[in-house]
């Protein structure tokens, strides 16, 4: 058994995984199903949407990059509040497995972050002509992705387990507090000043697409933060027997 | 115009697949060297009984 | 009772922190001409047209004032940790929020007197008439410098004790400041043009909630992260 100083935080009773394969399946290709319906799901609810909504007056059918933008900023937010709540559960209970969850949402919400500003300026482009505007959902997305930054950083360049898994829980409860005030204070700032441009607005027409496009991203997104955990977890597991192997203990 | 804004949405979709698909090749990659060094350690920290 | 000794507690840090920054000459003189620098730079990036220099006035003082301060926030946990006296702190008996109290008002105080040379020299280098309301916009700037602080010191207590003190620091804090930043600026300039949109008192609520909300959120996270 690997070693486990009360120091050091509680470790969740892993799953047992007796044998490589279970290991592998863990982790490896194996485990793909969900992932594959997920995929799968998503490609034919983009496929349907985008063929049956109609062309939009102006733009033509430019406002169908709405349906992966949005729904990329809306687990953009799900992810962040996923790290909030395992922050604050990893502050209370100390489980090392909520430090982890909270660190693989974090990766997946930085992927679907840098996503969404990705699209936002892929939609940007041709809607305003220019690749960027200080746009306040923009600017907001922006200022989001630079705090989950800021936090896998801080997980990058601290050592010790516990007081990264400390330290990430404090960032990230901080952090996500933050943002809803962010949001307000960036939207301020673009209004104050000068009438609303017109935003983004959806065509309701869209709303149905929206949602269908929405929970085929969730499916996919729960995927990736599971699996990521996994491999965070398995990893743990790795050092842990290496740091018990360095202290001459017994296997 | 609109004939432009085609690439535009081709685009975004195409970014949306390259990301996705880009991020999970990454995570299997990733769990690959995670099963990996865990059965290096495994088998280390019995091999030295 | 127990009120008195922590508040001595708290005064003895600050006191200490304050101190060692005063016998180690170099520190407060040379974060100041450090923003200075600053200040000078961005003039000689942004001018030499005079409408734009008073335009960027206000932005090129906070941002000034944000650089060096991080340079402030760093080295309030410098002093403990090169000569291992963290450890010998935390072991001392009363409660830890006393050592995150006591770093907050002497990082308050000196970054505040920095603030008020870089005001100074931002006056003069960037055109700007002191307005009437100079005491409105002395608060505007002094609850942004609260925000400013309470968050500097949080965030340098984890980062000082990292592997990339220097990058990590304003990495994590910068983004964080942005509402401050937005709010001071926007109420600053409002009050120097005289306000004629009435929008410094909403801009001055949302400061004073970001610090309430921040200086209570802070003060509930030190407890976890200053364990050694």
């Amino acid at each position: 058994m690997p070693l486990n100083t009360s120091s050091k935080p509680e470790s969740y009773p892993a799953p047992v995984l007796d044998s490589a394969s279970d290991r592998e399946s863990a982790v490896g290709l194996g485990g793909s199903l969900w992932l594959l319906v997920a995929l799968a799901v998503l490609a034919g609810v983009q496929a349907y949407t985008i063929l049956a909504s109609p062309a939009e007056r102006d733009m033509g059918h430019l406002q169908k990059i709405m349906y992966v933008h949005v729904p990329a900023a809306w687990m953009t937010f799900l992810a962040f509040f996923v790290v909030l709540v395992f922050s604050v559960l990893y502050l209370f209970r100390r489980r090392e497995s909520d430090d982890l969850i909270a660190a693989s949402a974090a990766e997946v919400g930085a992927v679907f972050n840098g996503l969404t500003l990705l699209l936002g300026m892929i939609w940007g482009r041709p809607a305003w002509g220019v690749w960027w505007v200080w746009d306040a959902r923009l600017t907001s997305t922006l200022v989001l992705f630079l705090i989950f930054v800021g936090y896998l950083a801080l997980r990058a360049f601290v050592e010790d387990h516990g007081q990264r898994a400390r330290w990430s829980a404090a960032v990230g409860m901080i952090g996500a507090i933050n943002v809803p005030i962010v949001y307000m204070s960036v939207t301020w700032w673009r209004t104050l000043h000068q009438p609303p441009s017109s935003p983004a607005t959806l065509d309701p027409a869209y709303t149905m697409g929206l949602r269908l496009n929405a929970i085929a991203f969730l499916f996919v997104m729960v995927w990736l933060i599971h699996r990521r955990y996994r491999i965070s977890s398995l990893e743990r597991r790795a050092e842990r027997l290496a740091e018990a192997a360095a202290m001459g203990g017994r296997a | 115009m609109i004939e432009s804004n085609q690439t535009f949405i081709v685009a975004a979709f195409a970014v949306t697949w390259v990301a996705l698909l880009g991020y999970v090749l990454h995570l299997a990659r990733r769990g690959a060297r995670a099963v990996a060094e865990h059965e290096r350690m495994l088998h280390e920290s019995t091999g030295e009984r | 009772m127990a009120w008195r000794d922590d508040w001595r507690r708290v005064r003895a840090i600050a006191r200490k922190d304050l101190a060692t920054e005063l016998r180690a000459k170099a520190g407060f003189n040379s974060v100041a001409s450090l923003g200075v620098t600053m200040l000078v730079l961005l003039g000689l990036a942004l001018g030499p047209d005079t409408q734009a220099l008073r335009n960027a006035a206000v932005g090129a003082v906070w941002l000034a004032a944000l650089f060096s301060g991080v340079l402030a926030f760093n080295r309030s946990f410098q002093v403990e940790l090169d000569g291992g006296a963290l450890e010998a702190l935390l072991l001392y008996p009363g409660p830890r929020w006393t050592i995150f109290a006591g770093k907050l008002l002497a990082n308050l105080l000196f970054v505040s007197a920095m603030v008020v040379i870089l005001v100074a020299v931002g006056i003069v280098l960037f055109g700007v008439s002191i307005p009437a309301e100079w005491l409105s916009l002395a608060g505007v700037v002094m609850l942004g410098v609260v925000g400013v602080v309470v968050m500097g010191t949080f965030y340098a207590s984890m980062a000082s004790r990292s592997r990339a003190r220097e990058v990590l620091l304003p990495l994590l804090l910068f983004p964080m400041l942005v509402p401050v930043l937005l709010a001071a600026i926007a109420a600053s300039q409002a009050l120097l043009g005289g306000d004629l949109m009435r929008e410094a008192g909403a801009w001055t609520r949302l400061l004073i909630a970001y610090d309430l909300i921040f200086l209570v959120a802070t003060f509930i996270a030190f407890e976890h992260v200053i364990e050694a």
